[in-house]
């Protein structure tokens, strides 16, 4: 399989020096390709900064980040915005679609962006569309769509242009239980399916338990990893075993 | 912190972000103030030879289409700076202010600003009012020495006028703020953006838009006459409404049908840029269609004082043919004396003599009961044309035609005569054409006169008093006044012939008004075209803060800022040269209208200006675009 993400020694302090804060203290992991990883912490673990991180949004203090094959920590902005554009997707906890457009033109909006003719662009978000059950919403503007929808219609904007990789920051966040079992459904599928590789952060075992990997992160190092072995069920089982053994997600 | 320094806090903090707006406004007062001076200033005693009443009524009616436009002007200012208020109005609440609490603290704040802005267009008003005068004197071709003077009338009046129509501005908004519910003012804007129109209204807007602007140009092109000056009143009605209604109706439509055509939409930064003009034209067509108004004013104010001007100059042209004019009731003045008579202190450019008809009043059956009517025969004024160097292309009339000569007003309300004949007793002649030439000269001005075949001439001459008209154009008018004490003693030199003489000295000072007037259309050409431009640059300014956070998002997803640079440029491009292009359109009518009414061509007035508003709107085009960028991208 190949590798889409390598991380090595990762390190990131904020504050002036002789003032820092260490919140990352030297995280290192792999990522392959098809892969569908959580990574989970308490407050203050360190998870929204390990994504920034590794979705070039934010530079390390210290470690190395290659992402399908070039080290990003070294390359520009111009680079690193080209990056962002072609290998990386993103779903936030607050939807961030555009009010002002449709959910067709949501999701159309980065294909159309990059140049794609328009009728590549049309049959990638039917495509889409049909992966995330949004036939009869594509028409209707984000106030008009339930959160779950949303959040759908996000993914899907992620994911069209085909990313190398998928960072997804507390996903269902903001969703009830339903839209979030709808939703995680959907990126299970679409990995399955071999259209995406994702790593998602989240403190809900229950939305961990979607993936193949779950990695958790405590006072800035990886402290243990779990493997799914089994269904879903049992691997949720594992989940909160596991976090009760290390004293809980919010302690 | 108390309200008065939350006022201040925020009153610093709209001078930077409104400054253009504030600029305007300013500049405002410092037109309206030096419009005042030029009336009540001693300064420009030097005009009072120059029939400075007219001057005054026609810079008090500027000043009551300026006052006009101001009213709406600060309307639209305090309304940007309300909107504001609204949107921060959860933020207040939180701190505990209630309603009535953060209606003073907009009332003081736009108080605030009304003064700073008055106060500055006084300042400045004052201390270039010299500069302004000589401005003003300079674009009316007048010489004369100015002198500095303020008085403190044009201070209070500029003043009070503005701070009256603050005030009540002001306390408008005030009124709003204490009346509405914290939750309308919160989601009330945001509710009106979402919501979507219903098929059938944006129909009826569609049509009813286009065909009342249509009508509105019908009726321009119809204006011309003084029965159809009503025409000219219901265009600017149609024209009026049909913008707004095409701003509010056809424009948005046909922009969402561009969203609704993916194949067109999905290309590269349109996604972005189309959906959000669908989305904000919603909000901004009521300014949209302000600017366009306001344009097409501008246009037509400076189309007017150059119409004016065209006329006038026209009309000083058509008197100065000669300088001088001699009226004799006998054939025998000796025309040699009067050439050396002039010839001692001027050159004589070229001169003629004619005669001239005069046939008594009842014989003519015409709608003018008072003017004095006569003929000419054609060879005499074939061979006066050829001896002044006149145009004259015309083929002898036959016995049962005319060629009646007219002359150039400054303007009429009355219709030209169009009448295909002219009847002299009971004799009926066609009228082959009619030209405005001064082949009389200056005398053409106060009496009506045919050209007929030379036998008719000789038959009506029984029947009248003949005279004979001498006429010399010197070299240098300038010098004119050194020949006038002769030509006034012609008189007493020949008294058995000679009548009267008509002297055309240089351009009279009392019609020096008419140039006054020009400049004055100029400066409020250029007040109107700075409002427009401001406006809009004010509206994208707060749709910046707004975008902000969508830009954010499109950031964080990845998307270039040259993309992103593309689309703000592809956006604002829209915002001011759709505005532009109506009002290009619409301004060739307007114009058009005006010509006629004007009977003036003006096509060349129509380019000017519009060219001239493309070269500013495209300055603060590319400056709206800088500034845009760096709020929403950096």
């Amino acid at each position: 399989m190949k590798k889409i993400l390598e991380i090595k020694d990762l390190i990131k302090s904020f504050g002036r020096k002789g003032y820092e804060s260490r919140v990352l203290r030297g995280i290192s992991m792999d990522i392959y390709e098809k892969d569908f990883i959580a990574i989970m912490g308490p407050s203050g673990a360190g998870k929204s900064t390990l994504l920034n991180l590794l979705s070039t949004l934010d530079k390390p203090t210290g470690g190395q980040i290659v992402l399908d094959g070039e080290d990003v920590t070294k390359a520009g902005n111009k680079r690193l915005s080209l990056i962002r554009r072609d290998k990386i997707g993103f779903i936030f906890q607050d939807y961030n679609l555009l009010d002002n457009m449709t959910l067709q033109d949501n999701i159309a909006l980065p294909l159309s962006l990059n140049g794609e003719k328009s009728q590549v662009v049309l049959e990638k978000v039917r495509h889409m569309s049909r992966l995330f059950q949004l036939e009869a919403h594509l028409n209707k503007y984000p106030y008009q769509l339930s959160g779950g929808q949303k959040q759908r219609g996000a993914s899907a904007r992620a994911l069209i242009t085909e990313p190398k990789i998928i960072f997804a920051d507390e996903p269902t966040g903001a969703l009830d239980s339903r839209s979030s079992r709808e939703l995680l459904s959907s990126l299970r599928t679409a990995n399955d399916s071999g259209q995406a590789t994702i790593l998602m952060v989240t403190h809900d075992a229950y939305t961990a338990s979607y993936a193949k990997q779950v990695y958790f992160l405590a006072d800035g190092l990886i402290q243990c990893r779990l493997n799914k072995k089994g269904d879903r069920k049992q691997f949720y089982e594992e989940i909160l075993e596991l976090l009760v053994s290390m004293g809980g997600v919010g302690e | 912190m108390s309200l008065f320094r939350l006022a201040c806090s925020n009153f610093k903090r709209s001078i930077r972000e409104y400054a253009s707006l504030i600029i305007s406004l300013a500049f405002s007062v410092f037109i309206f103030f030096n419009f005042q001076n030029v009336v009540y200033s001693d300064s420009m005693d030097v005009l009072k030879n120059m029939k400075k009443s007219y001057i005054d009524m026609i810079v008090q009616a500027a000043s009551v289409v300026f006052g006009v436009f101001l009213f709406f002007f600060i309307w639209y200012a305090t309304n940007i700076f309300l909107n504001q208020r609204k949107k921060e109005i959860g933020i207040y609440t939180f701190m505990g202010l209630d309603n009535t609490k953060i209606g003073r603290l907009y009332a003081l704040e736009a108080l605030f600003i009304s003064i700073f802005s008055v106060v500055s267009g006084l300042l400045t008003g004052i201390g270039f009012s010299k500069l302004f005068q000589m401005l003003l004197f300079k674009l009316s071709d007048i010489q004369a020495d100015i002198q500095f003077s303020v008085s403190l009338r044009p201070i209070f009046i500029t003043a009070v006028l503005f701070l009256s129509i603050f005030g009540l501005m002001i306390w408008k908004g005030y009124r709003t703020i204490v009346k509405s519910s914290v939750l309308q003012l919160l989601s009330g804007a945001r509710q009106k953006e979402m919501k979507h129109e219903a098929a059938a209204l944006t129909a009826v807007k569609v049509c009813v838009g286009i065909g009342v602007l249509a009508a509105g140009y019908v009726c321009a092109l119809s204006t011309g006459r003084l029965s159809s000056l009503n025409y000219g009143v219901a265009a600017v009605v149609l024209v009026i409404a049909g913008t707004y209604l095409l701003f509010g109706g056809a424009i948005p439509w046909f922009i969402r049908r561009l969203t609704k055509n993916k194949r067109f939409l999905y290309q590269k930064e349109r996604n972005l840029w189309v959906n959000n003009l669908a989305y904000r034209i919603r909000q901004n067509y009521r300014t949209y269609a302000m600017v366009t108004i306001l344009m097409i004013c501008s246009v037509t104010v400076l189309g007017t004082a150059i119409a004016l001007r065209q006329r006038y100059e026209k009309m000083i042209h058509f008197q100065e043919t000669y300088t001088f004019q001699v009226l004799a009731q006998k054939d025998d003045v000796d025309e040699g004396q009067i050439s050396a008579g002039i010839e001692k202190d001027n050159k004589i450019r070229y001169k003629n003599h004619l005669s001239y008809l005069g046939l008594n009043a009842e014989m003519f059956h015409t709608r003018f009961e008072n003017t004095v009517y006569g003929l000419v025969s054609y060879s005499q004024i074939k061979q006066a044309a050829e001896d002044a160097g006149l145009k004259f292309d015309y083929a002898e009339p036959a016995k049962d035609e005319a060629i009646e000569l007219t002359h150039i007003i400054l303007m009429s309300l009355v219709d030209e005569n169009e009448e295909e004949y002219m009847h002299i007793g009971e004799d009926t002649y066609k009228i082959t054409a009619r030209d405005s030439t001064a082949y009389l000269g200056d005398l053409q001005n106060s009496m009506g006169a045919y050209i007929v075949n030379d036998d008719v001439y000789e038959t009506y001459k029984p029947f009248g008093q003949e005279m004979y008209l001498y006429n010399y154009k010197i070299e240098d008018s300038e010098s004119a006044g050194a020949s006038v004490p002769f030509v006034k003693s012609l008189r007493e030199l020949q008294p058995e012939s000679i009548v009267g003489c008509n002297m055309v000295l240089p351009e009279n000072a009392e019609d020096t008004w008419i140039k006054i007037l020009y400049s004055l259309c100029i400066f409020m050409f250029v007040t109107f075209l700075l409002a427009s431009g401001s406006i809009i640059f004010i509206k994208l300014n707060n749709d910046a803060y707004e975008d902000r956070e969508r830009y954010g998002i499109l950031k964080k997803m990845g998307i270039s800022a040259y993309s992103l640079g593309r689309a703000v440029k592809q956006e604002i491009r829209f915002t001011y040269y759709c505005p532009f292009v109506l009002m290009t359109v619409t301004s060739w009518f307007a114009i058009k209208a005006l010509g006629n009414v004007m009977k003036e061509e003006l096509f060349l007035v129509n380019i000017y200006s519009a060219a001239a508003i493309l070269a500013v709107f495209t300055l603060i085009y590319m400056i709206s675009v800088k500034v845009f960028k760096k709020k929403v991208l950096d």
